[in-house]
Order: structure tokens, then C-alpha cells, then sequence
């Protein structure tokens, strides 16, 4: 089933075209992640999904429900993970979630019983009484996480929740959005330029200037748009040359283009005393923007 | 309405908490008591004495009653000030939200945008009223220690005058906060109030003293008729005081027209009673824009 359907959506701000015409299905339960540069129409889409935003054409449905019709009851199926940490720095984490969980009816007894269950999957415990500001990037991240999700929404929105994060931060958070997917079986729409976040996306839209450039899983975005590489070991630069393919010099080693995994087990079939260690590799997600976009993504450590 | 008070209680702490904000509040009333201190509290008092017949001046009682007097003075300009800068102080939570993305944060949620904006309201009219009525407390502290020539009545309508000053502080700083998008902003509003209000309330030197054109510019401001009832309650117990002992009619209504208890509109004196009308009026006229500016907006967003 669908979660998300947006249907021809456009939106302009005066001479800008933020979004052109774009078209999207989330299933439930997927990592959906949208890929863009800064200005790619990422976040003025979020914006709409939200209400925000109106949309200038185009159809946004959200759980069965046009956010042109009721935007509240859209706004109880979805939390916003936002880029930057929004939460009251000068008040403790609990008061933060009170005011929070205030704004969907969530009062007395009932948040209390919400605010343990997420206290137990989110290790928190000891953080209550903190100050927000005075946290660690990688606490705060989690009490971000725990806000969008107090109300229990169906859909987590994570707005380049990662952008300025340390490595090991970085990884704290996906940590808890896989175990979330896990535990709770919650739909994930996330909007990133870090290559490596999207690998483990079940789907992968490409936005450029507010157009849709390409989509697929990562690996058909792979096939379609990469090559594939050999890496050989152990071998001399002559070798390599000998084979007539293009090849970047690695440390160690040659990385070899070949067109596709059958064009790689045929050259090795042919000259076998050439892989004796060796690796074959799909291209990676930066291959395949800047074969899409014909630009690159700052940042990021490519898997 | 659980809601509403939970919102109501944020605001309030943040408020409290943040101490940038907290103490930018009390900047002005705390130059004004240190312009009382150094210089002004002396101006008066001399400027009260000037012109007294001797008799009265080596009258000890008399003289008390004139540090009364300059006390009562003093309190009056403080709470005059401090009831709109300390509402403007406050609400500028509503910007800070905006500017910081709180508010979008807080937009999100399916909660109404009217409850959001009564709470800041609700918000910023109790923590102005508290830090008002401590220094309200502090100011009749003062006052008893120097002279105390206030009736039970007097106290009762000076606490009436804090609490409708600081409703027009609050409504007035709710209607130019809700445009205020940017630091900038924030920053020029906090200064224009902190700086002008304490001259054109009359806290910093009487509206008397200013030339006629300005006096009658002045007096179509409202917050005036909200300083002069704050003065009439204050100092009428000392004036009741010097008439006892001895000193003119016409003397003292010279006095009242020196220090502002006495108001004049196009040369007609305006009684303390119309004063109460016109503050009163002027709040409800004010809530009735803001209220209208809300639906506005909310209109405007459900219909795009």
C-alpha cells in the first residue's frame, strides 16, 4: 500500500521553480529517500507534505488523506526530524517533550506512558531532567528523534538529519532509525546528500533543480547508471594496460571500468593468470549523481 | 485548553530562563533608578522645594512628605516604564520562535495557531504582571521606608493601573511582534521601546517640561493617561499630606501639573476617571486588532 502519493506536484517561488512537476509513491514501511543538492526542491517538498507549504499544482496524499483537504489529520501521521535541532535549548528534555506532545493531545497519564516507551528504546532515561542545550549533538539528535515520534506518526520525515553530525553521531542515528524500522515498522522519508546514506534505501528518487532526474532501488540506479570495477591486486601497471580498459591507479592496487558483472567474468575467464586476487564492485551512489546530475555531492563517505 | 496551559507554562519558563531576555527586560527601569540615584531624585527635589516659603521648609514633616513625594515620583516612572518594556521583553519569545524554527517545530503539530498565539499572549501578560508586581512591591517598599502617604484605596488603584498597563504592554507588543520575522528586527524593536518609551511616558523627565507641540503630540498617546493614573495614585496621598499642612491649593495643582498627575488635552484637564476610559478603551481596541489580525492570518492559510 501506498503511504505517500504525490501526484504532478509543482511549487514556484516567484521566478523560482522549487519543484517541477514531480511524482512520487512511498510504500509503507520503506526508506524512502529523496538525493539533491542545496535549492533541489527537497525541502519545499516536505514543506507541502507537511502543510506548510501549498502546493501550486499537483496532488499530495498522505495515509488516504489530500492535504488540501485536512492538513491536521496529516500533521498526526507524520513527525519532522528537522536539519537543525528546534527544541527549547533553555528547558529540560522533559518539559521540551511535555510542550510538545501538548500540541497532538497528548496530556497526563498517557504521555507518561508514551514518553517510558520511548525512554526504554531510546536509552534516555538519565537525560530527562537535562537541559536540551547542554547536551551532546548525539543525545540531542536522539531527543529530536524522540519528539517526531511522540505521537506515534506513521511516517518519520528526516530532513538532512544527519548534515553536521560527527561520523560516530552519524551513525548513532541510523542506528536508531533502523532499530525504529524495526521496532515500530514506521515508514522513513529521508532527504540527504550523503551517499552513504542512501545505499540501505529501499527506493532512491534523484531531484535536480526541482526535477526528478532518475529513481530506482540503489542497485537498479547502479546498473543503470554505473559500471562495474574490477579491483586487481598483485598485478603490474603493464598488465593492466595490456588490457585496454579504463583504470584508476589505486594505493594497491588497479581499479578496471567494465561495462556490467558479464563483460567482468568474461575478461576474467580470458585472461585468468590476471585474477588470482581480485574484487568486483558495482559503481557507487556518487557515480551514479554525477552520471545523472553531471554534479557532485560534497561530503559523505561512499560505500 | 490542557493545551493552551502547558504552552502557556513553556513560555513562561523559557521567559524566566533565559537570562539575555530576563535582564534586557529590566534595562530601562534600571536606568532609570540609577538616573534617580545619581542626579534625577536631587533635580526634583529641588525643583519641589524651590520657590517654598522658608516656614515650610523648617518644617521637618514638610520636608519628609517632599521626599515622599519625589519617592512616589520615582515608583511611578519605574512601574510606568517597566509594565510596557518588560510585555515587549517577554513577547519577543513569539520572535525568537520564529527566528530559531521553534515555531515551525510547533506548527507541525495539529494544534490550532490561535492557541499558540493566546498562549504567548497569556504568557507574556503573567510573566510581566510578576516581575511588575515584585517591583510594584519593591517601589511601596521604598516608598514606606522614605514616607508613606498612600491610603489602602490608593495601593488598591496603583495594582489596578499595573495590571491594565501591563495588559496594553502585552497587546501592543503582541500586534508588532506577530510581523517581526528576524534577529534584526527583534533587536531594533527591543532598543526603539527601551530607549524611547521612558521619554515619551513622561518616566525620564515630566511630559511638562517638553515643548507644547510635543505635549500635545503626546497626549494622543494612551500609554501617557497610563503613567498619569500611575502618578495620581502614587502622589495624591502625599498631596492630600501638604495640603495639611498648610501649603496652597494653587500651589500644589502646580505641583500636579509639574510632575504629570495632571493631563491636559487641547488645554482641558483630564480627570483620572476619563484617563481609566481611555486606557481601558484603548486595551479593548487593541485586544479587538489583534483577535481580528489572528483570524485574518488563519483565514489566509486555510483558504491557500
Amino acid at each position: 500500500m501506498n503511504i505517500i502519493e504525490i501526484t504532478n506536484l509543482s511549487k514556484s517561488f516567484k521566478n523560482i521553480k522549487a519543484v517541477q512537476n514531480l511524482s512520487i509513491k512511498v510504500k509503507e514501511g520503506e526508506l524512502y529517500a529523496f538525493l539533491g543538492l542545496n535549492g533541489a526542491g527537497k525541502s519545499t517538498t516536505i514543506s507541502i507534505m507537511c502543510g506548510e507549504l501549498d502546493a501550486d499544482e499537483g496532488t499530495v496524499i498522505i495515509d488516504g488523506i489530500d492535504t488540501k483537504k485536512d492538513v491536521q489529520k496529516i500533521k498526526n501521521k507524520i513527525g519532522v526530524v528537522y536539519q537543525k535541532s528546534v527544541l527549547d535549548k533553555d528547558l529540560s528534555v522533559y518539559d521540551n517533550l511535555q510542550s510538545r506532545a501538548a500540541l497532538y493531545g497528548i496530556y497526563g497519564s498517557d504521555f507518561e506512558k508514551r514518553l517510558k516507551e520511548l525512554s526504554e528504546l531510546f536509552l534516555i532515561d538519565n537525560l530527562m531532567k537535562r537541559t536540551y542545550g547542554k547536551l551532546s549533538g548525539g543525545e540531542k539528535r536522539r531527543i529530536d528523534i524522540i519528539r517526531a515520534l511522540i505521537h506515534k506518526p506513521k511516517i518519520l520525515i528526516l530532513d538532512e538529519p544527519t548534515t553536521g553530525l560527527d561520523p560516530q553521531t552519524r551513525k548513532l542515528v541510523w542506528d536508531i532509525v533502523n532499530n525504529l524500522r524495526k521496532e515500530e515498522k514506521i515508514t522513513v522519508f529521508l532527504t540527504t546528500h550523503y551517499m552513504e546514506e542512501v545505499t540501505d534505501a529501499d527506493y532512491v528518487v534523484i531531484l535536480d533543480s526541482g526535477i526528478k532526474s532518475a529513481e530506482g532501488t540503489p542497485l537498479e540506479l547502479k546498473n543503470k547508471y554505473t559500471n562495474d570495477f574490477i579491483t586487481l591486486y598483485s598485478v603490474n601497471l603493464e598488465d593492466v594496460q595490456k588490457l585496454g580498459l579504463p583504470y584508476e591507479k589505486l594505493p594497491d592496487a588497479y581499479r578496471i571500468e567494465v561495462k556490467n558483472t558479464k563483460e567482468a567474468t568474461k575478461l576474467i575467464m580470458e585472461k585468468p593468470h590476471l585474477f588470482v586476487d581480485y574484487e568486483i564492485t558495482k559503481g557507487k551512489m556518487d557515480d551514479v549523481f554525477l552520471s545523472v546530475t553531471g554534479k557532485k555531492l560534497p561530503g559523505g563517505l561512499n560505500k | 485548553m490542557k493545551t493552551l496551559g502547558i504552552m502557556i507554562k513553556r513560555n513562561i519558563k523559557l521567559f524566566f530562563k533565559d537570562k539575555g531576555m530576563f535582564f534586557t527586560s529590566l534595562i530601562t527601569p534600571l536606568i532609570l533608578l540609577v538616573l534617580y540615584v545619581s542626579f534625577l531624585g536631587n533635580v526634583y527635589r529641588d525643583s519641589f522645594i524651590m520657590n517654598m516659603p522658608d516656614i515650610l521648609l523648617k518644617n521637618e514633616e514638610f520636608v519628609k512628605v517632599i521626599d515622599g513625594l519625589v519617592a512616589s515620583q520615582l515608583a511611578s516612572s519605574l512601574l510606568a516604564v517597566c509594565c510596557i518594556t518588560v510585555a515587549f521583553c517577554s513577547n519577543m519569545l513569539m520572535v525568537q520562535d520564529k527566528v530559531n524554527g521553534a515555531y515551525q517545530d510547533l506548527l507541525i503539530a495539529p494544534a490550532k495557531k490561535t492557541t499558540l498565539s493566546l498562549a504567548y499572549f497569556i504568557s507574556t501578560f503573567i510573566s510581566t504582571l510578576i516581575i511588575c508586581m515584585i517591583a510594584g512591591g519593591c517601589c511601596l517598599g521604598y516608598m514606606a521606608t522614605v514616607g508613606w502617604y498612600m491610603s489602602v484605596s490608593d495601593v488598591f488603584l496603583l495594582l489596578l493601573d499595573i495590571i491594565i498597563l501591563v495588559t496594553f504592554g502585552t497587546v501592543l507588543s503582541s500586534i508588532i511582534g506577530y510581523f517581526l520575522t528576524s534577529q534584526g528586527q527583534i533587536s531594533a524593536v527591543g532598543t526603539i521601546i527601551s530607549s524611547c518609551y521612558g521619554f515619551i511616558c513622561g518616566a525620564y523627565m515630566p511630559i511638562s517640561s517638553f515643548s507644547e507641540g510635543l505635549q500635545k503630540v503626546i497626549s494622543f498617546l494612551p500609554g501617557t493617561y497610563g503613567t498619569a493614573l500611575l502618578r495620581n495614585h502614587a502622589m495624591q496621598g502625599a498631596f492630600k499630606e501638604l495640603e495639611r499642612l498648610g501649603l496652597p491649593k494653587e500651589s500644589i495643582i502646580d505641583f500636579k501639573n509639574g510632575v504629570d498627575c495632571n493631563i491636559y488635552f487641547f488645554d482641558k484637564q483630564v480627570p483620572v476617571s476619563t484617563m481609566f476610559v481611555i486606557l481601558i478603551g484603548t486595551v479593548i481596541a487593541l485586544i479587538m486588532i489583534y483577535v481580528l489580525i489572528n483570524l485574518i492570518k488563519t483565514k489566509k492559510s486555510e483558504k491557500a
